[in-house]
């Protein structure tokens, strides 16, 4: 099935009316401002204002990367913010990010990769870093295909399903959401189950661990290697499918490369990189039953179309 | 390619390792190559001044001629190199700098290794120097020693980059449940060179017991090594051997030569604690890895012994925790043991009783 193209997430800007200059400077084109404000808006040229309210939506984290640098060892990744559970919870919501300077640009990307309904709220600073964002993401078009899970997951709605969610999302383990178990997919995952014990589930990283080793890494949809900060979400149908690359330390740090595993062969691909002329995917194979490839940097950003 | 059971579990007893390459090996593969079980030592008090930590590069010339002959038994240097090496090579240097800069392959030392291959034929272009972590590689000025036009290069100019890896040559593996669960080749270890000269030092290490000839071929050759490590326990002891072994490595390192004018003898490869260097002043030469290795694990005994340490063999966690500026005090459990478990992988001879070692006095 076809859905609509994404929506595009919206500035919301609080500043009067001669704030302006800044915005045009920026590129900032389209913004959302509270009502009161809105008259005085109508008339700048070159800005087209709508009235929207933050109060009713729910406010989302400032997506980022926190690393934790004196605890060495195999497991000790870095801690991601991210927000993405939150949106497959409720597809239908409406949110807001509350950030500033650079990070405005990933709460964008992040917004856009799951289609959310998103304002962003920011500062002098995030103006241009956003502006250049929302200009890429126009230029991501096409339709948007459903998105591929290997996890069929029974939401109880409590807090700690939500952070088992969130930890399979950091942990690029796709799934959607099911009222009951879906055949279809590879595994699904209820709480409080006998193999997810709701006991178990006060560690909401032991649980996503589980549900990696019960799907096992070989029927994963997607592998990232090279990178622990990059969040992966993809979508497919038939010949088609878009890889949405979210890298969450982007602000702080590019990363240097990653290898992405795809299962499917895809022969065909268009790579679309915020923050990246000319930039190419490197080493694309075909796997039996997989596709490969490299992309050499990603600094915030990136989406992979491949088809057959 | 060999394929493995389920690889993802964590922590595993005995990791099951998956290794992917498309190389085939050579008709005799570098590794034991033409000397198994033999071992060269060359040993001067006039190599280094302890006092000065000052290299004396001629005593090394020396040392290096006399180690080649003997392994040999060709009477001029030049015809011992020619036997591993020929002018359409390109040669890798694989050097250590995981100490730098207090201890890492001499420049000295890899600077005669590089004469040497000039002087069998090699351009110097088709030299290449080379370590996994640029900003080690950096704090030894090898440019200074080495003959004008041979390559200086570094895998990762930034920690963690993968585009100096080869994407298809790559060992998989979980030890404790990491999500990248691949460790790529080198890529011009995989694409570009046709031969490698291994120099590793003689250290201690805290998580293998020792890091000598295999721990440099094998985590120096590739990416995402480290997560093996995961205090107190270290999957070292199979996964030191496995990476050594895969192809074109295990082919292609015809050569180790041993860099043992400085030692560590605890809280390696490091060298933070001054206390813990010491100056065995002695070069080893060889093609078994196993069998230097084994006498690697021999000279760090010794001295940890004369120094009242407990043998890296040792695995109470009562000599585990945290400060390790006492030599009875460690990070990991040590596995020393990885250098019998790659003799198993073929890579060499570890029964002492089948080692010959000539022992050479300059």
């Amino acid at each position: 099935m076809l859905l609509l193209l994404a929506a595009l997430p919206a500035m919301f800007w609080d500043g009067a009316a001669d704030t302006a200059p800044a915005l045009r400077d920026a590129g900032i084109q389209q913004i959302l401002v509270p009502a009161a404000r809105l008259d005085s808006w109508k008339s700048v040229p070159g800005i087209v204002a709508e009235a929207a309210d933050l109060e009713g939506a729910v406010k989302l984290l400032t997506p980022t990367v926190n690393y934790r640098v004196n605890e060495a060892g195999a497991t000790s990744s870095p801690w991601l913010v991210a927000n993405g559970w939150r949106f497959i919870r409720r597809p239908e919501g409406r949110y807001y990010y509350d950030v500033t300077g650079k990070q405005a640009a990933l709460a964008a990307a992040e917004a856009f990769c799951y289609g959310a309904n998103a304002m962003i709220r920011t500062d002098a600073a995030g103006l241009k870093p956003l502006a250049g964002m929302l200009a890429f993401l126009r230029t991501i078009t096409g339709e948007e295909l459903p998105p591929a899970a290997d996890i069929g997951y029974i939401d109880d709605g409590s807090a700690v399903s939500g952070e088992v969610m969130n930890l399979l999302v950091r942990d690029n383990l796709l799934f959607q959401l099911v009222t009951s178990p879906d055949r279809r997919l590879k595994l699904n995952v209820k709480l409080g189950t006998r193999e997810y014990p709701l006991e178990d589930a006060g560690n909401p990283g032991a649980v996503a661990h589980e549900v990696r080793f019960n799907l096992t890494d070989e029927k994963r949809s997607v592998r990232i290697y090279g990178s622990s900060v990059v969040v992966a979400r993809l979508t497919a149908s038939g010949d088609h499918a878009r890889l949405h690359l979210l890298n969450y330390a982007g602000v702080a740090r590019k990363v240097d490369g990653i290898r992405v595993r795809v299962l499917g062969q895809y022969p065909k691909h268009q790579l679309s990189l915020a923050d990246g002329a000319g930039v190419e995917l490197l080493d694309y194979t075909l796997e039996p039953g997989a596709t490969e490839f490299t992309l050499p940097e990603l600094k915030t950003y990136a989406v992979v179309d491949l088809s057959r | 390619m060999a394929a493995g059971a389920r690889l993802f579990a964590g922590p595993v007893t005995e990791p099951v390792y998956r290794v992917v390459s498309f190389y085939k090996p050579a008709a005799l593969p570098g590794m034991p190559g033409p000397y198994p079980g033999q071992v060269v030592r060359v040993h001067s008090e006039n190599s280094i001044d302890a006092q000065s930590d000052k290299v004396n590069q001629d005593m090394v010339r020396q040392m290096i001629a006399s180690g080649m002959k003997t392994l040999t038994g060709d009477s001029r240097p030049e015809d011992a190199w020619a036997r591993f090496i020929s002018p359409r090579d390109v040669v890798g240097i694989k050097v250590n700098c995981s100490g730098a800069p207090r201890i890492r392959s001499s420049p000295e030392i890899v600077a005669v290794i590089a004469e040497s291959l000039i002087a069998v034929g090699v351009p110097a272009k088709q030299i290449y120097v080379y370590e996994r972590f640029d900003n080690q590689l950096k704090t030894v000025d090898y440019a200074k020693y080495l003959p004008e036009g041979v390559n200086i290069y570094a895998a990762e100019t930034t920690r963690g980059a993968i585009l100096g890896y080869d994407p298809k040559t790559y060992v998989e593996t979980s030890f404790f449940g990491e999500d990248d669960t691949r460790s790529n080749m080198v890529r011009l270890v995989a694409e570009t060179f046709t031969k490698i000269v291994n120099v590793p030092n003689l250290k201690e290490h805290q998580a293998s017991g020792v890091t000598g000839c295999l721990k440099n071929i094998s985590y120096g050759n590739f990416s995402n090594v480290a997560r093996s490590h995961n205090t107190p326990k270290t999957y070292t002891r199979s996964f030191i051997g496995t990476l050594a072994a895969v192809e074109p490595v295990r082919s292609r390192v015809v050569l180790n030569i041993m860099d043992g004018l400085r030692g560590v003898w605890h809280a390696g490869p490091f060298s933070e604690m001054p206390r813990f260097r010491f100056y065995p002043k002695q070069i080893m030469f060889g093609t078994d890895p196993v069998a230097m290795d084994h006498k690697l694990i021999e000279a760090i005994e010794e001295k940890r012994k004369a120094e009242g340490a407990v043998s890296i063999f040792d695995r109470s966690m009562s000599h585990v925790g945290e400060r390790n500026s006492n030599p009875n005090i460690n990070h990991y459990i040590r596995e020393p043991g990885h250098v019998e478990y790659a003799s198993k992988l073929g890579l060499g001879v570890f029964d002492n009783a089948s080692i010959k070692l000539k022992a050479i006095e300059l």
